[in-house]
């Protein structure tokens, strides 16, 4: 398969039956890695609806959902090694997953536990994990993609073999981070992946009230990298996109940026009302027609590689794998009200000892 | 211990640092061939190469964001904004970002960055090359803010700066860059962050100040001496943390206090160093805490007489010592 940048067409595997559109075996990827895959997308599915449901029973206070963009993350996180840096956005829970995060610590991410890594202190927007290379994100958008050009630029420094992917929406693309950061990057041939989730909408706002450019893979052009676009709903055409950028990246060949045409069938977040602004019918025509976790078993049921019983089998086990991880995000406990003062710096300034004397005897501790 | 000026200082701590530990790199506009505006890294470049005297596109937020993700990857980046006034597209990464990654992450990261870069007055700047920063970062916490004014202090604060877990902005009154001469001690030679320098005892009142304004704090206190006033100056050095030990024991001695800054009055420095006193000392005081800082206007005009007008001088300084001698 030949990996083509700036394609007028999104680059795909799969048709949306599942048929595929390409040879295979250029891909290089085994039965078992197929399903593999197929795991992946359906848990990643399924943490997220778990998710939300602790947002409706008032558990929660806020859900970002991936639902329909499951293979843009999976694909793309799956070409990623152990060393390698993960900076992720406002939804990126399923590449977390996929680079290390366990499902129990995303559950009590959402639910302000001590498990979360970030221990209460961040929407859940993904808590970072230091020892994975995961970042936590901030809400502020864009302000990760020069930081993850940063992260690549000393990865490059120190002649590592490691890369970083950066993720962000289309709405990102608006931000002076993503100009700047994709200059850079090129300038100095940093070993980076900016991985753009184009589900169409920043919040309300369409595309093409974003930008007049007809793609945001074709943006890169002017920073002379290289831009692909690719069906965002076929993860194995993300992955042999991602993979591709990630073999060019870490031999040394520079940055490029990956644009994954998808849709997102939640709203912005738990705090939106997507009923507001999506035309009629649009929603249900990418559910029923293009949905990547659907197009995905097709295409294992036409290689004769699953059927309804495995199915079955799977949503069994993906179920009850992630019951045991909320129990154990259920059973950490809740910060304690002292521990708010922790980590502003290495260590506590002479102010921060004051004013920990003063909130223990407001608080009563 | 050898006498430098403060730019030499600067130059030094970073080509020591550059030496001891290889993590350390520079980044910033023109700090390549050209060997920063002020020459300050002029060699730096045919020295230690490319890869670690990074002369970056002219995008202040790429400089600082950048710098983030590399310090988060276990680098020490000395990112420079060429001038101080130019640092407002950067806010966002230094406050939102760098300031922030140790908290959001509960210590799972850090952020060892230095951001240094030149600010104040009294050079025909004007609106754009003379505005003091301060302020508005000094409300950060996860930040740390430097603001020196001697070359020994310039040297071992930016040493420490750099070898800090924690971002710290550096503040360099462009000023005192070849006006200001003094002895450095030889060697590896830090002084804590956090920590002020009593550049002066006295009894009668205290003066607290930090920058240039201590320059010239120390020439009023000297000509007030030969009138039989004795002037403690404290130079804060490090305004966040600041040190509120050092304030108080001078306020307690002295009972007076003024508060000297060349940045606006209206929620500067001196805000909270009149909080502080107001909070744990005002029953020593006798008489009410003296500001004199610049006026409430945008910036410094680039008239000799509006540089003049704006910036507090020795002059006006021991007019105000000795109002509250009197007092």
């Amino acid at each position: 398969m030949e990996i083509k940048p700036f394609t007028g067409q999104p680059i795909s595997v799969l048709a949306y039956d599942g048929s595929p559109v390409t040879n295979l075996d250029s891909l290089g990827i085994s039965k078992d890695e197929y399903l593999s895959i197929y795991r992946w997308l359906v848990l990643a599915r399924a943490v997220d609806d778990r998710g939300y449901i602790l947002v409706r029973q008032g558990r929660a206070g806020f859900y970002a959902q991936i639902a329909g963009q499951e293979a843009s993350q999976i694909g793309s996180a799956l070409p990623l090694t152990k060393d390698d840096w993960l900076y992720g956005d406002h939804r990126s829970q399923g590449s977390m997953l996929v680079k290390g995060l366990r499902a129990a610590e995303w559950f009590a991410h959402v639910l302000g536990r001590s498990l979360d890594p970030s221990q209460g202190r961040l929407m859940p927007h993904g808590p970072g994990r230091n020892d994975l290379h995961i970042v936590p994100p901030s809400s502020t958008v864009g302000n990760q993609i020069t930081e993850a050009v940063g992260t690549a630029m000393a990865q490059r420094i120190k002649k590592r073999k490691e890369i970083t992917i950066v993720y962000f929406g289309d709405g990102a693309t608006s931000e002076g981070d993503f100009h700047v950061g994709m200059n850079f990057a090129a300038v100095y041939g940093s070993p980076c992946i900016f991985f753009c989730q184009n589900n169409q909408y920043a919040i309300s706002v369409r595309l093409q009230e974003q930008t007049h450019t007809k793609t945001i893979a074709e943006k890169a052009k002017a920073y002379g990298m290289d831009g692909f676009l690719v069906d965002g709903n076929d993860v194995l055409a993300v992955y042999a996109v991602s993979k591709h950028c990630a073999d060019k990246a870490r031999s040394g060949n520079g940055p490029s940026l990956i644009e994954a045409y998808t849709y997102r069938y939640g709203p912005h977040s738990s705090a939106d009302d997507d009923t507001r602004y999506r035309p009629k019918g649009e929603l249900e025509m990418w559910r029923n027609e293009r949905d990547p976790v659907v197009r995905f078993r097709r295409f294992l049921e036409k290689q004769k590689l699953w059927n309804d019983d495995k199915e079955q089998k799977l949503l069994a086990e993906v179920k009850a794998e992630l019951a045991v991880a909320l129990e154990e995000a259920e059973k950490s406990p809740v910060p304690e009200p002292m521990t708010v003062l922790d980590h502003t710096y290495e260590k506590l300034t002479p102010h921060l000892e004051w004013e920990r004397k003063e909130l223990a005897a407001e608080l009563g501790v | 211990m050898a006498v430098k000026t403060v730019l030499e200082s600067v130059r030094d701590a970073l080509h020591s640092e550059m030496e001891r530990d290889p993590s350390v790199f520079l980044m910033g506009e023109d700090i390549g061939p050209r060997g920063n505006v002020f020459r300050i890294t002029a060699g730096f470049l045919d020295e230690f190469g490319r890869d670690r005297v990074v002369d970056t596109p002219l995008a202040e937020a790429s400089i600082v964001g950048i710098a983030v993700g590399a310090a988060m990857a276990g680098m020490r980046p000395v990112a420079e904004i060429q001038f101080a006034d130019f640092i407002y597209p950067a806010y966002n990464q230094i406050v939102g970002e760098a300031a922030k990654i140790r908290y959001r992450s509960a210590g799972g990261n850090s952020c060892p960055l230095v951001v240094r870069t030149p600010y104040g007055g009294g050079v025909r700047g004007a609106l754009s090359h003379s505005v003091s920063v301060e302020a508005l970062f000094y409300h950060v916490p996860g930040l740390k803010v430097c603001a020196p004014s001697t070359p020994a202090d310039t040297q071992g604060l930016l040493t420490s700066a750099i070898r800090d877990d924690d971002p710290v902005l550096f503040l360099e009154h462009k000023r005192t860059y070849r006006l200001i001469k003094g002895e450095v001690p030889a060697g590896d030679y830090t002084v804590p962050i956090g920590k002020a320098d009593v550049a002066r005892t006295g009894k009668d009142v205290s003066v607290i100040t930090y920058g240039l304004m201590r320059h010239f704090a120390m020439e009023a206190a000297e000509q007030l001496a030969g009138q039989g006033i004795e002037t403690e100056v404290i130079d804060l050095r490090s305004i966040r943390p600041m040190d509120r030990e050092t304030i108080l024991n001078s306020i307690g001695k002295t009972r007076k206090a003024l508060i000297v800054h060349e940045d606006q009055k209206f929620g500067g420095i001196g805000a909270e160093v009149s909080a502080i006193i107001a909070e744990e000392a005002l029953f020593e005081l006798d008489a009410p805490v003296k500001r004199l800082c610049g006026p409430d206007v945008p910036a410094m005009g680039y008239a000799k007489e509006y540089e003049e007008a704006f910036m507090p001088s020795p002059a006006r300084i021991a007019d105000a010592i000795k109002a509250l001698a009197d007092f």
